[in-house]
């Protein structure tokens, strides 16, 4: 081991191999006699040298390089060993320097000396392998490195000196967060987008003003590059989704039926049918684009959804309730679907067939929304992930995709040649079709169910009852006196209103109806009924709890095993000091958030890692009975 | 339709925020004094390439890339290719580099040096809205004044640098120029500037 040292006066400094924002760690060519091979330069951890408004790193006063010098094969003493260093000495100003080395090493055996000692003690600061669990996340240009500390050792601070350019901002505070068992420092990315690799570098844990470094090395998901490749497979796919959702049981009714109608049409002239088509495209197609601009504006205002997220709305469930029931009461009854629909409508009391399909268009899109959710979510939520102008596409492509075959048999309708003539059949085919719109109707009845109390259900079902009734009298309403026939309008009219005012809208928007506030009652009623329960201790200002919950908690693949397993999901929110939650985080030993309990159905709760990751959180709670 | 439209705008915007270097952006608007008391501002020269050096000739760094004629044959060839070179000192008073006019000029003159102007950034406002932070760190701007290169003048920076060759380095300023009179684009847009921390006040 040779060590080279260098004596800076007060104030100067020299510098660590990344130098920071400016300036040039030291070089060293070794001229060796055969037989010696020298090592790469082994740097003692850095600190952190500001330059306002920079930030450099390096070595205050003094620092020894080491370069570990190892025999290859025999060779012949006394070694003659030279190098060359070239370094900087900064203050305000820079001096490049250069210096000779020259050593003498005859045969013998080790004594201490001064020397020696130095060349040890500087030997402890090299960065070794950090031999704990850590992860890094990036999100929003922040990273994130969690680590778990085993041992129980803790670091009143951590810092993290990145080895390359482009990864990290050098000037940005760094955050340093310490939880029971793990840490957690928030490093803000580097302004120059270089996509790297990996996180790597070194961090200084201090432990009683004591630092220790450590090198890590985390790969990073670059997520750009990925889907630039994919993304033309990604439009082709949208495009065959597009095609499969019109058989769909949300979609498949409305067309058939509109369809059936083209056959009519067909025994007349052909050109009509082509402009349906045409028309039907367009609002299919335009609603499409909406829904894609709708989505990236909300994404641009800093929401994060994901495609589904319509169902995250109790508001959104019920209305899409109510219009399954309605259109499977229209097939199955006299009322025809589409220009009685029109009257219904406040929007169009048209009898124009342009627009009619044009509205058919939207309609489509609008009960196909429910079906796209399981079917295309994750395919959809990476679209989501591109730049505005790709998901555009994709969605554009999702459009064409679903308006295609109706387009086609617009034009062509001789393709249905293979039907039998239209008779009596349609009308039978049309009644059965209620049964497809009504069973969509009972999936998101399911899915309301998950999110909203028992009651709340069935006040959605008498609303869907009272719909049917408006439906029914406006069927049986006949009667030649004008009189009755605007007091039967209003009264369905009214039936109508109020199935719509029960509707349940007092959820807020953002929060999954499935995250309940923890009280002790709540959490002892929920234990005696002997019912799964994850206890969620969080706080806003938590670091650790926020990157838990946005790569684990709350991924789509963890919401859809809590929802399965029914485990009740109690979030205790301890942003605010709360004595409540402080008492029971006392019984678990802690006296601060993070922290995760899995109860079983009986006997003590397990406590569940600080740092989750997806697969462990969905191990734990498969596994929890 | 309008809200549309509307939508339409959001998006994009939305959609050219994603990074965050300068990179490909409107490169920030200036206008400073230069060694001959002009007034000279970077949007004037639209219509042609524009070559930014931040410099401080008392820098080890810079000093090297003049005396071996690495800048000046940077900028022979800058001039050659019908473009601006413009070199900015951002060193505040009484800090390294920061020099007079005369001075400046002198400079010039001793090391054969041939910039199209010589600015003064004494309060280096102009060297924090580039992001600035050594000497050398440069800049190309294209000639629709969009900011289309940053970072080191070659690729001779990390340790070792005063012993490298620089003639014998990967000129990044040359190869930008001459990628941007066939294309766009160039290959390498972002490098890691190195030298000596700008002098800025503090």
């Amino acid at each position: 081991m040779v060590g080279v040292k260098f004596e800076l006066e007060e104030g100067w400094h020299t510098y660590w191999k990344n130098p920071g924002d400016a300036g040039e760690g030291a070089s060293i060519e070794w001229n060796l006699p055969e037989g010696l091979i020298a090592s790469k330069i082994l740097w003692p951890g850095p600190h952190k040298i500001p330059v306002e408004p920079l930030m450099t790193f390096g070595y205050n006063n003094e620092v020894v390089l080491l370069t570990k010098i190892s025999l290859a094969q025999d060779v012949v003493f006394p070694l003659d060993i030279k190098a060359k260093v070239g370094w900087f000495t900064c203050k305000d100003i820079c001096i490049p320097q250069e210096g000779e080395i020259n050593l003498k090493i005859n045969q013998g055996n080790k004594i201490p000396t001064t020397n020696s000692y130095e060349i040890d003690s500087y030997f402890k600061s090299v960065p070794t392998t950090f031999n704990q669990n850590y992860r890094v996340e990036k999100l929003d240009e922040k990273f994130f490195l969690q680590t778990e500390i085993g041992d129980g050792k803790h670091y009143e601070n951590v810092y993290f000196f990145p080895e390359e350019y482009g990864l990290t901002n050098y000037v940005d505070e760094q955050k340093y967060e310490k939880n029971l068992n793990s840490f957690i420092l928030e490093v803000n990315a580097s302004d120059a987008n270089l996509n790297l690799q990996t996180f790597t570098g070194v961090i200084e844990a201090t432990n009683n003003e004591e630092p220790s470094y450590f090198e890590i090395s985390y790969p990073l998901t670059t997520e750009e590059s990925n889907a630039e490749q994919s993304i033309f497979l990604l439009i082709i796919f949208a495009f065959i989704g597009g095609l499969i959702l019109n058989i769909m049981p949300c979609v498949f009714p409305i067309l058939s039926i509109k369809i059936l109608r083209f056959m009519e049409h067909s025994e007349n002239s052909t050109i009509k049918t082509y402009k349906f088509g045409l028309y039907y495209s367009l609002g299919a197609i335009m609603s499409f684009l909406i829904i894609a601009f709708i989505l990236i504006f909300l994404k641009a205002s800093g929401e994060s959804i994901g495609w589904g997220f319509q169902l995250q709305y109790p508001l959104v469930i019920s209305i899409l309730f109510y219009l399954f029931i309605a259109l499977g009461f229209m097939f199955m009854s006299n009322l025809v679907f589409g220009s009685q629909l029109g009257q219904l409508s406040s929007i169009a009391r048209v009898k124009n067939e342009s627009l009619e399909s044009f509205l058919t268009g939207i309609l489509a899109v609008v009960v196909a929304s429910p079906c796209t959710a399981p079917f295309m979510g994750s395919a959809i939520g990476f679209a989501l992930l591109q730049p505005g102008i790709n998901s555009i596409f994709i969605f554009l492509s999702l459009g064409i995709g679903f308006a295609l075959p109706y387009f086609i048999l617009s034009v062509k309708p001789s393709l249905l040649a293979f039907l039998p003539k239209p008779g009596a059949w349609m009308e039978t085919f049309k009644q059965f079709m209620a049964f497809p719109m009504w069973g969509s109707a009972l999936w998101l009845l399911w899915v309301l169910s998950g999110q909203v109390d028992t009651d709340t259900v069935i006040l959605v079902l008498i609303g869907g009852l009272l719909i049917s009734l408006s439906l029914w009298l406006l069927e049986k309403n006949t009667t030649e006196v004008r009189f009755i026939q605007w007091i039967v309008r209003l009264i369905s009219l009214i039936l109508l209103l109020f199935s719509l005012w029960i509707i349940p809208t007092s959820y807020s928007e953002k929060e999954t109806e499935t995250e309940l506030v923890y009280s002790e009652a709540m959490l002892k009623e929920y234990r005696d009924s002997k019912e799964l329960i994850f206890l969620n201790f969080t706080a806003d200002w938590c670091i650790t709890c926020k990157v838990n919950e946005r790569v684990a908690l709350k991924t789509n693949a963890v919401n859809e095993i809590i929802r399965k397993k029914n485990i009740k999901y109690i979030e205790a929110d301890w942003t605010r000091k709360d004595s409540i939650i402080a008492k029971k985080l006392e019984e678990f030993g802690r006296t601060g958030v993070p922290l995760y309990l899995l109860y079983p159905s009986e006997g003590e709760p397990i406590i569940l890692p600080e740092i989750l990751t997806e697969d462990t959180l969905i191990n734990y709670l498969s596994e929890i009975k | 339709m309008k809200i549309f439209l509307n939508l339409l705008t959001i998006s994009l915007l939305s959609g050219s925020c994603f990074g965050s270097t300068l990179i490909d952006q409107k490169a920030p608007d200036f206008s400073l004094f230069d060694s001959y008391g002009k007034e000279i501002s970077l949007n004037s020269f639209e219509g042609k390439k524009v070559v930014i050096e931040w410099t401080n000739h008392g820098c080890p760094f810079v000093a090297k890339h003049y005396k071996t004629g690495n800048m000046q044959s940077t900028q022979e060839f800058t001039i050659e290719n019908d473009a601006i070179w413009l070199s900015v000192i951002s060193s505040a008073p009484g800090t390294q580099g920061f020099v007079s006019s005369d001075e400046a000029n002198e400079l010039t003159a001793s090391r054969e040096a041939s910039p199209s102007h010589v600015l003064f950034d004494p309060t280096g406002r102009v060297g924090k809205m580039y992001n600035a932070k050594t000497t050398p760190h440069m800049y190309i701007v294209n000639k629709n004044g969009v900011l289309k290169y940053e970072g080191a003048i070659d690729d001779a920076g990390g340790r070792g640098f005063m012993f490298k060759d620089l003639l014998n380095a990967t000129n990044y300023i040359k190869k930008g120029l001459i990628e941007l009179s066939t294309g766009n684009k160039v290959s390498t847009p972002v490098t890691k500037p190195y030298g000596c921390s700008v002098k800025y006040a503090s």
